[in-house]
């Protein structure tokens, strides 16, 4: 049997998700705007989406523009942000690009790119890495910083290399802060993915809910924000599970409950 | 308790009495100023020289801030002096290296390496075999009292046990020389005994070159073959003293043994007398 406040703990998603769309449902009611269709309305449309094919292959377009764009971010920001952490030269060379590209968005530089590389994936996908790199780069440089001294010190005594020591011990040191901020990365990829296709329009998630905006499908519309809500919230919670397993020795042991009652 | 480490073997030279104590460590005139914001050109070490033969026990006792850590960084190659050089062999020492093996303060323990992953770091990075490491690091691990603990995650351990772990870590992979800074500083009165005691025995069968940092004059007096008085503001070397007292050192023979006292006695006393008060007890 589960102690009521266990039952509680684990039952509160799902009743804050009820909360919302009773909270929906009802001010859409209340409204009765065309453009606001209620949360039955929207879900119904669920289905209807997903059965076609034609939607799923721009989802799963999306999707594998999303993970290219993530996986070649991460593979390329997390040695650049160690090293920039570890070296006070490439952080001086680095550091200046980063602060003239970071308050950026992304999207904004979308029709330059489109420019050069037109419509197609390549230009999505390296919105995408552009969106994802700077949180990672900014949590690896700091992770890499606050590597203890002494730590690199104790590897140096036992002899490993200088790059033997960044791969060794500053990136395993540095690693709960990394996937902090590849857990950031991981939703503004979902974001610059629904911005990029809103911009050039041609498949994908963000191209069937803006068509179904132009068409004035209102309940596509809100099922295709449900959908992508739920994509990111999936992502989100495997890609904690994945964290919470590597970064288990960092972890504070108990988490101290703060009780309301 | 204490148990031979697998390898000792290359470490275990006959020593007889007769053979002349050769240099290992030269520190030749070695000072070292530190540019802080706060302070400019803080003289941290001021002209230090000091020999330190093979095979001895060396303690530096002197109070907070007098350079202690700072002088083992350099000889560990970790900091290179302001002026002066260290000399490791005849060797100018430029660079840290596994014939140098630092016990830190702050233990710097891997925290995402287990107790056992921690000790068998250095035999592995060694080229050491697996299974050989594993076994090596667990008898190294029930020699400094952490049996049962091999799986456990540094932040799950107390500051003592995570001293000893650094301990252990370092003895690992056979340093020639162990730079250990307050080793014990952090352990209960009982397990710092018995740490000395088995430091003390792979010492007197290893015979390493032991540079040992502490605040604690008695244990400066029962470990070491020398201690070395140091003061404060600029760091100087007060004054060196051999301790002539007999080995084997058994702890209870030694502390009723009046050389013993009058050794422990003299040291506090020549620190009360310098102005800058002694060191914290
Ligand atoms: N990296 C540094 N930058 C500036 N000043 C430093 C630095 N390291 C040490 N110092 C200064 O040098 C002096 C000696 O420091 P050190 O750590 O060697 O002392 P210590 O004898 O080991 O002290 P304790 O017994 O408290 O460990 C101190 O005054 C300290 O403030
Ligand atoms: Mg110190």
């Amino acid at each position: 049997m589960m102690s009521p406040a266990a039952l509680i703990r684990r039952a509160a998603p799902v009743l804050a998700c009820i909360g919302l769309l009773a909270l929906w449902q009802v001010a859409s009611l209340a409204l009765k705007n065309d453009s606001f269709p209620t949360a039955i309305e929207a879900i119904r449309a669920i289905p209807d989406i997903l059965g076609d094919k034609e939607s799923l292959i721009n989802i799963l377009a999306s999707l594998r523009r999303m993970a290219i764009g993530f996986g070649l971010a991460v593979l390329a920001s997390i040695p650049l942000g160690l090293l920039m952490g570890r070296s006070r030269g490439v952080a001086a060379f680095f550091n200046p690009l980063l602060m003239v590209i970071y308050p950026v968005p992304k999207a904004a530089l979308m029709p330059i790119i489109m420019l050069w590389l037109g419509v197609g994936d390549i230009t999505k996908t390296l919105v995408i890495f552009l969106g994802v790199s700077l949180p990672v780069i900014y949590h690896s440089f700091e992770g890499a910083k606050a590597v203890e001294e002494k730590m690199l010190w104790s590897g140096a005594a036992m002899g490993l290399s200088p790059a033997q020591r960044l791969v060794r011990i500053v990136l395993p040191a540095a690693l709960p802060e990394i996937l902090t901020g590849c857990r950031t990365g991981l939703v503004l990829a979902l974001i610059t993915m629904i911005t990029s296709e809103m911009i050039a329009r041609q498949s994908g998630a963000g191209n069937i809910l803006f068509n179904a905006l132009d068409m004035g499908q209102y309940d596509t519309v809100f099922a295709m924000i449900i959908i992508v809500g739920a994509m990111g919230i999936c992502l989100d919670a495997i890609f904690e599970r994945v964290r919470a397993r590597l970064v288990r020795w960092s972890e504070p042991q108990f988490d101290i409950p703060l009780s309301f009652s | 308790m204490t148990v031979v480490p697998a390898r000792s073997s290359e470490w275990v030279r006959p020593v007889t009495s007769q053979q002349p104590a050769s240099a290992i460590i030269e520190i030749d005139r070695v000072s070292q100023v530190f540019q802080t914001s706060a302070r400019k050109g803080h003289v941290a070490l001021s002209d230090i020289s000091l020999t330190i033969d093979e095979r001895a026990f060396v303690s530096i006792l002197g109070p907070s801030g007098c350079g202690k850590s700072t002088l083992l960084y350099i000889v560990g190659g970790f900091v290179s002096p302001t002026s002066g050089t260290a000399k490791i062999k005849g060797r100018a020492i430029t660079g840290p290296g596994p014939d140098r093996g630092p016990v830190f303060q702050e233990f710097a323990l891997f925290p995402w390496k287990t107790v056992l992953g921690n000790v068998m770091y250095g035999p592995r990075q060694q080229g050491v075999r697996a299974a050989e490491a594993e076994a090596q690091s667990r008898t190294l691990i029930e020699m400094v009292g952490l049996k049962g603990f091999e799986n456990f995650y540094p932040k799950e351990l107390s500051g003592g046990m995570k001293q000893r772990v650094a301990l252990a870590r370092t003895l690992a992979y056979h340093p020639e020389v162990l730079l250990m800074d307050e080793p014990f500083g952090a352990l209960d009165a009982h397990t710092r005994t018995r740490l000395q005691n088995d430091l003390l025995n792979i010492w007197e069968r290893d015979r390493k070159t032991v540079l040992f940092v502490t605040h604690s004059v008695d244990e400066a007096v029962f470990l070491s073959d020398k201690v070395v008085m140091m003061s404060n503001s600029p760091g100087r070397i007060r004054q060196v003293i051999d301790i002539d007292l007999p080995r084997p050192r058994r702890r209870n023979e030694l502390l009723l043994d009046p050389r013993y006292q009058k050794y422990v006695v003299d040291i506090e006393r020549m620190f009360d007398d310098g102005d800058e008060g002694g060191p914290a007890l």
